[in-house]
């Protein structure tokens, strides 16, 4: 049963190539049969994506729970609307951004790239702080970051122009774009997952004790993760910045974290594929609701539930989930294909037999 | 990896204890010198002295409750003594975290096995290798190797949650031998296990010195495989050290025998049978 490395390599290599293709695949469908509201659908939920499969690298990983990686949202989305709304507006309503930010337009991939650093950084000084403390006292504490996020951006002026909208941001985000940065997520979480720090942050996550005695520093560890997914999750915001075009500091709060993080719940939170499968069947969840409460014609009469049902049906469709399937719609499991490997007891989904050797 | 070649049937005799960027851990001894553990008004342990040399299996035995974990948790950095030093190659260790004592030799399994329960047998293994600074390839082919020593190798890709529990002990074993420590604490190896699976564990722990040149501390409660084992016995009784001394005085031993008398009478009858 010792398989060759390069039989190693392909079947590490397939469920990521299967998701990532998955997801392309039924974007490109989605795209060419919907109309200009549906590319809308899919242009947001594509963000959604990258940032519930952000929010997994270190959530997934580690065990914990983070209620304040929305916080890195909002930081890396203002940071595109710094670099790229109109230097005339950016000069009479942000007074107190650095004059190189006030009297320039950047790039998208600029803002893009400042979003993710500046969140990364955020992130490396609130891990460190924070991530000696584990279980539910790690997640207090990154729910208290993203109310101190939401409190700052909401006052400070002169930098986020406060509770008013920051108008004029240059929409550059189409699906396809939106694709690339979701592939791009997606790649990086299965990457990180497989390395030396991911397997001792894994490790970590089932026994922090037996962890520590076998030499693993689970600080670091905490800490790269959080770091890089920080990073991920400002790109993501940079990205919702320059799709929506506006900004407000209360799309970055509570319902928007409490919907990224039911999609990871809902799919499963352990597996990047879970991340996927979560973000695709809460939205389309979602939305099948929001139609109904909009009303469904059927002969004569239209029938419309009530507003609201949609989040009453979420939070129950979320309740039966925990209780029926904890481990998500695909038990935290990567997607592979079945092979039957009953003599050597394996339990796991193995690879395709063509595949072993 | 040194193989050597019996009936034309490839056996490893001896796993890698080296690899290329991790420091060979070389302390000869690591003491426990007069150290006590209180928690609150409470002494787990008083004034307890023990060492551990390498290549020497040294039991440690004592009623439930006796302070036997926390000596051991004081003697890997999880736990710090209130009183007393824990010297590494004579040198303190003063303020030294877990994974610090890990890298420098000093590994330890649990109780419960504590395995990585969604993670497979040999990224159990390959775990240590990672803490220790091995990348991912080189922690693989050396986790392979243990499990082949320990002929556990058709169980590799088999996720640790889905053991056995005889298999998990000895998965939790294999992951505080990668590369070779210099000391290994076993907290209880057998506890739950038949006569016939205590006598293969027996075997398995005797060879350990020779091949890792490592010193080993066996905490264990069936005395017939701890008098089998070790070459010399500590017993611990209400956090004081009562006798030290060969498997043969220990038997002998009035203290020994009274402090189990005043326990269980189940562990009186097992060491009353052993002494003959």
């Amino acid at each position: 049963m010792i398989e060759t490395p390069s039989g190693r390599l392909l079947r590490g290599l397939l469920p990521p190539v299967l998701v990532m293709l998955g997801v392309a695949i039924l974007t490109v469908i989605a795209v060419q049969l919907g109309g200009d509201d549906l590319s809308l659908t899919i242009t947001e939920t594509l963000i959604r994506l990258t940032v519930v499969v952000g929010l997994s690298i270190f959530v997934g990983n580690s065990g914990i729970v983070s209620f304040g990686h929305i916080g890195f949202m909002c930081i890396g989305a203002y940071v595109a609307a710094w670099a790229t709304c109109n230097p005339m507006w950016k000069q009479l309503m942000l007074t107190g951004l650095p004059t190189m930010l006030q009297e320039n337009q950047y790039p998208f991939l600029v803002a893009v790239a400042g979003g993710g650093i500046l969140a990364a950084f955020v992130g490396l000084i609130l891990g460190a702080a924070i991530l000696r403390l584990s279980g539910i006292a790690a997640s207090i504490a990154t729910f208290a970051f993203l109310a101190i996020v939401n409190n700052v951006y909401s006052n400070w002026d002169t930098v986020t122009a406060a509770t008013s909208s920051i108008i004029g941001i240059p929409v550059e985000v189409d699906p396809y774009m939106a694709l690339a940065f979701a592939l791009c997520a997606i790649a990086i979480a299965f990457w990180f997952k497989d390395t030396r720090m991911g397997l001792m942050l894994r490790a970590s996550r089932d026994d922090g004790v037996a962890a520590r005695a076998s030499g693993v520093s689970i600080l670091k560890v905490r800490l790269v993760a959080f770091v890089l997914s920080a990073f991920v999750v400002g790109v993501g915001g940079t990205l919702w910045a320059q799709f929506l075009g506006v900004l407000t500091v209360d799309m970055f709060y509570l319902p928007m974290t409490f919907m990224t993080l039911a999609m990871l719940i809902v799919g499963g939170m352990g597996s990047v594929t879970g991340a996927v499968v979560g973000t695709i069947a809460v939205t389309v969840f979602v939305q099948l609701f929001r139609a109904m409460e909009g009303g469904v014609t059927v002969g004569a009469t239209t029938f419309a539930l009530p507003q609201g049902t949609q989040e009453i049906a979420l939070g129950i469709a979320m309740a039966l989930i925990l209780i029926f399937l904890p481990a998500g719609l695909t038990r935290s499991r990567e997607l592979r294909l079945r092979r039957q490997r009953a003599a050597t007891g394996d339990t796991g989904l193995g690879a395709p037999a063509s595949l072993g050797s | 990896m040194i193989t050597a070649y019996a009936g034309g049937v490839e056996m490893i005799t001896r796993p890698s204890r080296t690899a290329p960027g991790v420091d060979q851990p070389l302390a000869a001894s690591l003491r426990a010198e007069n150290i006590s553990v209180r928690f609150g008004g409470l002494a787990a342990i008083s004034e307890v002295t023990l060492a551990l040399e390498r290549g020497h299996i040294l039991g440690l035995i004592g009623p439930n409750g006796a302070g036997k974990t926390t000596l051991v948790n004081c003697l890997t950095g999880f736990q710090a003594p209130t009183h007393g030093r824990v010297l590494l190659a004579d040198a303190p260790t003063l303020g030294w975290t877990a994974e610090h004592f890990r890298r420098a030799g000093v590994a330890r399994t649990f109780q419960a096995g504590r395995l990585f329960k969604a993670l497979s047998v040999v990224e159990n293994i390959e775990v240590t290798g990672a803490g220790l600074g091995l990348s991912r390839r080189r922690a693989r082919s050396l986790a392979l190797e243990l499990l082949a020593w320990l002929k556990l190798d058709d169980k590799a890709e088999t996720l640790a949650g889905a053991l056995a529990y005889t298999d998990e002990r000895r998965v939790g074993i294999a992951r505080a031998l990668l590369l070779g420590p210099a000391f290994l604490l076993l907290d209880e190896p057998a506890a739950g296990m038949s006569d016939a699976e205590s006598d293969e564990l027996s075997s398995l722990v005797k060879a350990i010195p020779k091949t890792f040149e490592c010193g080993v501390l066996l905490i264990e409660h069936n005395m017939r495989m701890v008098m089998d084992t070790c070459e010399m016995i500590h017993v611990l009784d209400s956090g004081r050290t009562i006798a030290e001394g060969t498997p043969a005085q220990i038997q002998k031993n009035k203290a020994v025998i009274a402090s189990y008398l005043g326990g269980e009478g189940e562990k009186q009858l097992e060491i009353m049978e052993e002494g003959h």
